[in-house]
């Protein structure tokens, strides 16, 4: 297929971001050209996988049945001792785990069929300026070294993005804001159909241990800890398998898949002349459970929309690109920054600080956590556990959404 | 300088996120390290997830 040298848009990374922009854009008539790193969108994968059915409606994204893993009911919080556990199953909690190999080539598809131009095995080497203002790319396709034009680029390139810093954005991942994770796909593994999550100082200082299953007896198991951690995240997931023998003693390794995750808060400045980020490459992931696919896909579709109405009025100063961060901040960044909240007194607690809020925390607790509701969880928790006082009192006052 | 051991790096991508000055590159199935750019902070050896680098002493 013969790409072209000049786009109304063009879209650096294909993955849940890029392909919701670029499928955005080609809908609207503009041209639009989606330019992946990869040989193939979607693998290596280097997350849980786990995704929200709730966002899926409100995006209006379709499933294929080949993408799904396994469906998911609910969440199942465990403690440090491995053993006590809350289930929480409400219609939020609702979810598959899917197999991203599947679910994002399957983006990609659906962007290329609405009229986008893709391509893989391209990396983008830099950004074309003049002046201030972004004007296009350098990119070497599968050995070729290519420049592609447009009024507008767009950065989806993921959490080790370099395109944002390329156009004079700074993205750089600090060590404390950033989690990095490690996982491992593993078979003979007892599942239900609920995610699992193991809090714990032990097994992953300032994270969580995961336990996603992935249909029959599959399970990916992973871990994410702060950058500032030593020694690295595989000791620690490695040491919690050692650990949970019980359940994990007949477990084989089948994939080995690891990333990194800014869980810091989302970055404010995405946006420049001709030029924006969107996804995992503008920090966009839930501050709690690390999750980025489904924000990538909000912000995607969000920057897709405001890049063809760009094209439309033909306006492709930051000024009216901008309008990209005001909507999506909007939606998403005070319910973003209220987890964040969450995250940092749960950063403070120790391993007997968490057993004592497993003796008191129930499903309808986790619900209110989980819609920000703190106070009431916060309150019930301090009772038991009074020296938590200072550690949750930043949280207790946080309004419900 | 650092040293990635390629028996151990999964390219992740950590290593490029938590590098201030761009001299750790995600190629498709490896890390592109620029000794040229590298101003020995250690923020990748830090990060790395499967403790595939280290700092060493620059060859001369």
């Amino acid at each position: 297929m013969a790409l072209k040298e000049n786009y109304d848009v063009i879209v650096v990374g294909a993955g849940p971001a890029g392909a919701m922009a670029a499928k955005e854009i080609a809908k609207s008539g503009a041209s639009v050209l989606a330019l992946d790193r990869r040989k193939e969108l979607g693998a290596p994968v280097r997350c849980g996988e786990g995704i929200g059915l709730h966002w899926m409606e409100e995006l209006g994204v379709k499933v294929p049945p080949k993408a799904v893993s396994q469906e998911i009911s609910g969440s199942l919080l465990i403690g440090p001792d491995l053993k006590k556990t809350v289930k929480i199953q409400t219609p939020e909690t609702k979810g598959y785990v899917v197999d991203r190999k599947v679910f994002d080539k399957e983006l990609g598809i659906e962007a290329a069929r609405a009229g986008a131009d893709v391509m893989v095995k391209t990396e983008v080497t830099g950004v074309l300026k003049e002046g201030s203002k972004v004007t296009g790319v350098k990119a070497n396709v599968m050995g070729d070294e290519r420049e592609f034009h447009a009024p507008i680029v767009i950065a989806c390139d993921g959490g080790e993005s370099t395109l944002a810093r390329m156009a004079g954005l700074n993205s750089v991942a600090t060590l404390y804001d950033t989690d990095f994770g490690v996982e491992y796909e593993m078979v003979n593994v007892d599942c239900q159909d609920l995610i699992e999550i193991f809090f714990s100082k032990k097994y992953s200082p300032r994270g969580y241990v995961w336990i996603f299953p992935k249909g029959k007896d599959v399970a990916n198991v992973g871990v994410g800890i702060g950058g500032m951690e030593a020694p690295n995240a595989r000791m620690y997931l490695d040491k919690f398998i050692a650990d949970y023998q019980d359940r994990l003693k007949s477990a084989q390794t089948v994939a080995v898949k690891g990333g990194v995750i800014p869980v810091g808060a989302p970055m404010k400045d995405i946006v420049s002349d001709g030029f924006m980020v969107a996804g995992t490459a503008a920090h966009q992931v839930d501050p709690i459970h690390g999750g980025g696919i489904c924000l990538a896909m909000e912000a995607g579709k969000i920057a897709g929309e405001v890049a063809a109405e760009a094209v439309q009025a033909k306006k492709f100063d930051k000024a009216f690109l901008n309008n990209y961060y005001e909507r999506w901040s909007k939606v998403r960044e005070p319910k973003l920054l209220r987890r964040l909240a969450l995250r940092k007194a749960l950063e403070q607690l120790n391993d007997d600080d968490f057993s004592a809020v497993f003796e008191v925390l129930d499903d309808d607790d986790v619900d209110k956590l989980l819609k920000g509701n703190y106070a009431p969880v916060v309150m019930k928790v301090i009772k038991k556990r009074p020296q938590l006082l200072k550690a949750l009192s930043a949280i207790k006052d946080v309004a419900m959404a | 300088m650092i040293e990635i051991d390629k028996n151990k790096c999964i390219y992740c991508g950590a290593c490029v996120s938590v590098c201030p000055v761009m001299a750790n590159i995600l190629k498709e199935t490896f890390i592109e390290h620029d000794a040229e750019k590298c101003i020995n902070c250690a923020n990748c050896v830090k990060a790395c997830p499967m403790k595939a680098i280290k700092l060493v002493e620059k060859k001369e």
